[in-house]
């Protein structure tokens, strides 16, 4: 028996060097130009030594996004074949999604120099990827390009992408541009609303009563339905909980953005409105993913960006959307999400880069991106506007829309500090907070010692 | 002796309690994973949860477009099975300002106010309802409100209830969905997954019995100098965290160009220090004779190993391989570093689960489709196995 | 000189044929001297896209190599057993060099790629020569009775298996493999390593052979060590090039600032320092601010105590370190036991000789073989407090008991698996637990069986109850058993980290409450840069693991002599 094994390993083995040997040119060959399989005679399988196979007029890019899911990785994917620039050859490559590290994985990738061409990152990481020095400033290409102009994006997104470090002015660079944007909204269960027998709240929004106590009150008499129904679930985030302190006229960083202010009144008035409402019992246990009680049809309000649309579509009970309440300060401090695209520093073909990020960025491309379903396109145009409101369930896409026209905070980066620094000691003060372990009045006192921090240097 | 026959009896019994206890604690989770995998998507979320895979029963009802869901309903004191017409009718609880705990409800539609009465409920000026109990109009106020569904015979739609939806019972039937798995198998890549896997462990596990056996062989029974604290060293080494020297094994990828191919998963992996020490403990315990007898008849070192110690090692042999193969079947962390997750070719199941987890975090029964992939052959393969698995591993604790 | 030449006229066949073959092997040694030092110039002088490192260490080996071929020049002359050790080791090192270099260079390792692709067809012809291999142990059955009748399946199993690998063969593509392997050899690179190959082997083997052996005089102890070496060196060279080599690496880089883009400065024990910086303060009153009394620019509270009515308050630099130590040691603490005791009382169960032990012993094995990445997903679902299993089943069972009493005994908890920091350690480590139990079960009860049965006859006839064997039995000749058991229990325990990384989300939460060692290394090296700094993070968690397994050891050892 021992021979026979012996036989048969040594058949494998064999087989596995000679077809590892050079497999790679023969069999599947016919599709797509397969450059950077060649084996090749170089020593090294970095990114651009395929071209000399090529024509040698041929550039090729390598570009990547964060898709939400898989028919989102399908249609960027589509996106990539469809996009026609003269003598680029496109690669797209989905990145994973935010269990499978995304930036962790690019951050490894461009340290390693192994990073594509052409990128998303989310809006809070381009302070620090600037500062390292990862991404190429187009605002010369930009100011020669034909068309092309700033304020065809949202002002919030454009001021950080725009943002010059060095002397601590907007519009003298340009890092990027936003691919889609998004903002909060509360996914309402219309059956639960009505067992519980409150208000329609898209009418009390209507009514302009839409407020934190009316909120409240809907939350409580919905868990008031019983013991395994809540009134409300949001997400373990910066972005749920930021909600509350922005429309209580208090921000997580002081006015320039070069300090911690969760402990000024207003801030802590917002969070302790949060406290009180998941103290209450009337939502889903801050730090629970919200999204399954909502699916199983256990919550009456969820909150979430338009990201989450896609999936709450396959439930089988009524919904819609409906704003966030308006608090103390007179607005529902709603947030504007957006990620943009950017560019390596270290592409070789920079002028090629530019004008994929443009291609990407087309009202055209948004609204093929927007029609999934996930995303509202980042350009400020009614056209586009208009026909995001045709991509529904839910009817009331217009509360998106509010959402960015209700003077949203815009999602930013730290350009004097560290945002993820800032973000983990937040959470974890704040993730204290809402589960009651410490109160509002301990939180006040010690959290802007420790966030500070990450502003030294 | 009887008694203490019953005791004995009893005694085992309560011995099975516990085992199947364990069993089941341990059997559960993958139930819950395979069941799961085969429901769809509206059926995955559900509480209080389902373990079976369900659809709910519906039937074409005259009148409707769409086919109705049935719904066990009690009517007039018995339980019977209606189609769902209507899912939210909006009604009012109401009663008598004298007599507020005797409520009535009435569809909201149906009830008209009685013209400009009002009267004081809690503390509210309220309007109060032309209400009809018995034939009988009294005027009432409303206390409460809430929605109900309503349901009807399905041979008589003229004979309806009303009945809270949410706590009703749909009828259902068993279900099974094993087109997930081919979704995931089609939109995810699973199967190159799989294959790639499967590729990855086999060439490990060759590769590693082949040095481990060498390098054991000449530890437990050459003598050349420094062996002894070569040996320290690699037992020293057992010890060290594989993340110690995940940052510069990395960069050894780019210098040789294996970032992203999946020799970077095979080759650092089959010269293990773990191997070689096992083999070596396993060596060292043949009598010193037979390899002598050996030597003098002029066998080579090569065919010595090869016709008496390998013969008879196939315990540690099979020890090797089983942990080689769960070990290189399941590792996450460096596939996750070294191969670009946008690569569908070079993944492996471990990193396409976990993007899976991340792609479609809103279907679990696709993840769990993709976990049952990642998860069941292994599994399978332990079942045929299970002898060599099973009292394999226990003999590496006995020499440990 | 005299006494060698007495000894090689024993053995006639030493002359003619192997002094062509040592004078061959003289003649070699001299180009190779000569080649080593050439090429040694050559790299500094032409090849300017080579990082100056590898340069060095390229340099390094082959100034070596031609020193020492020079060396070995002098004692083939002399006939020297020392110059056979010598030509070898260089001959040997250089056939592995030019042959994996040339593997290398013809894209053998990053064609693997390639088989990848292919190797989904071959798996049903590999399946044919698995069903041989079946066959084959089928026959196995018959060796004892009718050794024709095995004689006869051996042959089939062979046949088939045979048949099977020469399909998977072609499935696979062996020739376009093979066609392109050869196409590869039309640079000059290949061909000068293919060369490399057939010299050093050729050279290789002329000193290896028996005859030039005897002529060397090398005795049976070099043989030896030459025979130790050879058998060893698959294992050790690719040991070192992948795991030894890295790890000097990374002792050199947590005493720099190393950030991974290439800067990387010497800061000493700067790191160190930081890892383990904290202060100890006294306080005024219990719940005074710890900015009043600690440098809150340098430190972060990390907690306090009270110690003889006074208070104190700790300070940490890397406050973050601390927890996730405390934490790492939490788990410990709860999987360690969780995934031991249970194993070790269930052990005992199956030990006894009731029926169907087997088939339980199987089942608790069956967690051990699954992926972490696929059981996290699954444990997900469970735990989820709203609509997940685990709460429901509480929740069920509280109802249940609530009804027996008829009254409110027992507060349905809801408890919040994933999202109370309270919780979520303990959640982890029972998913731990749960799957490294049934393999601690299985180790155990290979210990129990090896236990003589007369030690429990002995101590039946002492008078012993069940308790007392198993307290003075059982335990103590189960002790070497414990020992690998709670050893390797306890390292992977402190290595945790693909659990809670798939399991939590955000990876470390809530707050920090998962956060462990290696995951707050993984941040700090891969989402901070600061890979100095978590190389000084891995060497500390390994010291740990390290004087841990010490410390058992230790104890082991002194419970042996207790005995």
């Amino acid at each position: 028996m021992k021979k026979l094994w012996l036989v048969i390993t040594a058949l494998i083995v064999a087989s596995m060097v000679l077809t590892a040997c050079g497999g790679a040119d023969a069999p599947v060959e016919e599709e797509a130009p397969v450059a950077e399989e060649a084996p090749a005679v170089e020593e090294e399988a970095v990114t651009e030594e395929e071209a000399p196979a090529e024509e040698a007029a041929e550039i090729s890019l390598r570009w990547r996004t964060r898709p939400g899911n898989q028919e989102e990785a399908d249609l960027y994917q589509g996106i990539s074949d469809g996009l026609n620039l003269d003598g680029i050859t496109l690669e797209y490559e989905p990145g994973g999604s935010d269990t499978s590290s995304y930036q962790d994985v690019l951050k490894t990738e461009l340290a390693s120099g192994t990073a594509p061409d052409v990128f998303w990152i989310p809006g809070t990481d381009v302070a620090d990827f600037v500062a390292r020095g990862l991404l190429l400033d187009m605002r010369g290409m930009a100011d020669a390009t034909d068309g092309y102009a700033d304020a065809d994006f949202y002002e919030g997104p454009m001021f950080h992408l725009t943002f010059n470090p060095e002397t601590g002015n907007s519009s003298e660079t340009l890092w990027g541009l936003p691919r889609d944007v998004s903002t909060f909204a509360l996914y309402i269960n219309l059956d639960l609303l009505a067992e519980a027998g409150v208000d329609d709240p898209r009418e009390l929004e209507a009514n302009g009563e839409w407020t934190w106590e009316a909120f409240q009150e809907t939350a409580e008499a919905v868990s008031a339905l019983g013991d395994d129904v809540q009134g409300y679930s949001g997400s373990a985030w910066w972005g749920p909980y930021g909600v509350w302190i922005n429309a209580a006229g208090g921000n997580f960083f002081n006015e320039d953005r070069t300090a911690c202010a969760l402990d000024t009144d207003e801030a802590l008035a917002g969070l302790q409105f949060v406290q009180d409402l998941y103290a209450s019992g009337a939502a889903v246990p801050y730090g629970e993913d919200g999204e399954p009680p909502f699916r199983s049809g256990n919550v009456g309000m969820f909150q979430n960006g338009r990201w989450a649309t896609p999936g709450i579509r396959t439930v089988d009970f009524e919904w819609d959307v409906v704003g966030l309440p308006v608090g103390p300060a007179g607005n529902p401090g709603n947030w504007l999400f957006w990620g943009a695209y950017v560019v390596n520093a270290d592409t070789e073909n920079p002028e090629a880069a530019w004008e994929l990020v443009q291609a990407l960025t087309t009202a055209e491309v948004q609204g093929t991106v927007a029609a999934l379903g996930a995303n509202i396109p980042s350009r400020v145009s009614q056209d586009a506007l208009d026909a995001f409101l045709d991509f529904t369930p839910p009817a009331n896409n217009q509360a998106f829309l509010d959402g960015l026209a209700n003077s949203p905070t815009a999602e930013g980066p730290l350009w004097a500090g560290s945002w993820p620094d800032f973000g983990a000691v937040m959470d974890t003060a704040i993730s204290s907070l809402l589960t009651g372990e410490t109160t509002v009045e301990d939180f006040g006192a010690t959290v802007c010692d420790e966030a500070n921090k990450a502003f030294q240097e | 002796m009887s008694t203490y026959r019953i005791g004995i009896f009893l005694r085992n019994l309560l011995l099975y309690i516990t085992l199947t206890f364990f069993a089941f604690a341990m059997l559960f989770p993958f139930l819950v994973m395979v069941f799961t995998s085969l429901k769809e998507a509206s059926d995955s979320y559900r509480f209080p949860p389902k373990l079976l895979p369900r659809a709910p029963i519906t039937m074409a009802v005259e009148g409707y477009d769409e086919e109705l869901p049935l719904y066990f309903v009690d009517f007039e004191g018995s339980q019977e099975e209606f189609v769902l017409v209507e899912k939210t009718v909006k009604v009012g609880e109401y009663a008598a300002p004298d007599q507020l705990d005797m409520t009535y409800i009435r569809e909201l539609e149906l009830v008209t106010e009685t013209s400009g009465a009002t009267t004081i409920y809690e503390d509210e000026e309220v309007p109060l309802y032309d209400i009809t109990v018995d034939g009988e109009v009294v005027p009432m106020v409303r206390v409460d409100r809430t929605a109900l569904g309503r349901f009807a015979n399905p041979d008589d739609l003229s004979v309806t209830i009303l009945q809270n939806l949410r706590s009703s019972e749909p009828v259902e039937r068993l279900t099974w969905h094993p087109e997930n798995y081919t979704e995931v198998v089609n939109l995810h890549g699973m199967d190159r997954a799989l294959t790639n896997t499967a590729l990855v462990t086999i060439l490990v596990v060759l590769g590693q019995l082949v040095t481990s056996v060498l390098g054991g062989y000449a530890f437990a029974r050459l003598k050349f100098p420094g062996r002894d604290s070569l040996f320290v060293i690699y037992l020293g080494t057992i010890m060290i965290p594989f993340v110690v020297v995940i940052t510069p094994l990395y960069k050894l990828m780019i210098l040789i160009g294996w970032v992203d191919k999946l020799a970077a998963l095979i080759i650092p992996w089959i010269f293990t220090a773990y191997g070689t020490f096992l083999m070596r403990q396993f060596f060292i315990t043949f009598p010193k004779e037979i390899e002598e007898a050996a030597v003098l008849d002029g066998a080579s070192r090569l065919q010595i190993l090869w016709t008496i110690f390998l013969p008879a090692s196939t315990p540690a042999l099979a020890t090797l391989s089983t942990f080689t193969f769960l070990y290189a079947w399941n590792s996450f962390f460096w596939p996750l570093v070294v191969i670009n997750t946008g690569n569908e070719a070079n993944r492996v199941l471990t990193l396409a689960v976990s993007v899976l987890g991340g792609r479609a975090m809103d279907a679990p029964n696709l993840v769990l489709a993709g976990a049952a992939i990642a998860v069941l052959p292994p599994v399978i393969i332990y079942i045929f196995g299970q002898r060599y698995f099973v009292e394999s591993s226990s003999s590496s604790g006995l020499k440990g | 000189m005299t006494s060698n030449s007495t000894q090689s006229q024993t053995i006639p066949s030493a002359d003619a044929k192997t002094s062509l073959a040592l004078k061959v092997l003289s003649i070699w040694h001299i180009i190779f001297a000569i080649a080593g030092l050439a090429g040694t110039v050559m790299i500094w002088q032409s090849a300017s896209d080579i990082a100056d490192w590898i340069k060095a260490i390229v340099s390094i080996f082959l100034v070596l190599g031609a020193t020492f071929s020079a060396i070995a020049v002098f004692s083939i002359r002399e006939r020297k057993h020392r110059g056979r050790t010598i030509s070898l080791v260089i001959n040997y090192l250089g056939l592995l060099a030019s042959f994996f270099g040339g593997l290398h260079t013809v894209g053998f390792f990053t064609g693997i790629d390639s088989l990848g692709e292919t190797f989904s067809k071959g798996l049903p012809y590999m399946g044919i020569a698995f069903v041989g291999y079946l066959i084959g142990t089928i026959g196995d059955r018959y060796q004892k009775d009718h050794p024709g009748t095995a004689q006869k399946f051996r042959k089939t199993a062979q046949v088939v298996a045979a048949i099977g690998g020469v399909l998977f063969l072609f499935a696979v593509g062996i020739v376009p493999g093979t066609l392109s392997f050869i196409s590869k050899f039309n640079s000059l690179i290949p061909i000068l390593l293919l060369l490399g190959v057939i010299i050093f082997g050729i050279m290789v083997w002329l000193m290896w052979r028996e005859p030039t052996r005897l002529a060397m005089h090398t005795k049976g102890k070099d043989q030896l060590m030459l025979e130790g070496y050879l058998f060893l060196s698959p294992n050790f060279i690719g040991f070192l090039f992948f795991f030894a080599g890295p790890l000097l690496f990374s002792l050199y880089s947590s005493f720099t600032d190393s950030d991974a883009f290439g800067n990387a400065n010497w800061i000493g024990l700067a790191n160190y320092q930081e890892i383990f910086n904290i202060t100890i303060e006294p306080l005024e009153y219990a719940d005074q601010l710890a900015k009043e009394v600690i440098n809150i620019e340098v430190y972060d509270e990390l907690s306090r105590f009270n110690f003889f009515g006074k208070d104190y308050v700790v300070g940490a630099e890397d406050q973050l370190f601390w927890i996730s130590l405390g934490n790492t040691i939490k788990f410990v603490l709860l999987a360690v036991p969780m995934s031991v005791i249970p194993a070790l009382l269930l052990a005992t169960v199956l030990n006894s000789k009731l029926p169907g032990m087997k088939i339980f012993r199987a089942i608790y094995f069956v967690p051990s073989v699954a992926a972490v990445v696929g059981v996290a997903m699954i444990w997900r679902w469970l735990y989820n407090s709203t609509v997940g299993y685990l709460n429901y089943f509480i929740t069920s069972f509280i109802k249940f008991v609530n009804s027996f009493a008829g009254s409110e005994l027992l507060i349905d908890p809801q408890i919040g698996w994933t999202s109370d920091t309270q919780v979520a350690l303990i959640a982890v480590a029972i998913m731990a637990a749960w799957q490294w139990m049934g393999f601690n079960t299985v180790l155990f009860l290979a210990g129990l069986q090896n236990i003589p049965g007369v030690l429990y006859e002995a101590a039946t006839v002492d008078g012993a109850n069940n308790w007392q064997k198993f307290w003075n039995v059982t335990l103590p000749m189960l002790a070497p058993t414990s020992f690998f058991v709670l050893t390797t229990t306890t390292i992977n325990a402190m290595q945790i980290f693909d659990q809670v990384f798939v399991f939590t989300q955000p990876p470390g939460g809530p707050g920090t409450s998962t956060t462990t060692i290696v995951l707050y290394l993984y941040r700090q090296g891969f989402q901070n840069f600061r890979q100095g700094y978590a190389s000084a993070l891995a060497w500390v968690l390994f010291l740990l693991i390290f004087g841990l397994t010490l410390a058992q050891y230790m104890r082991q050892r002194a419970g042996d002599e207790a005995i």
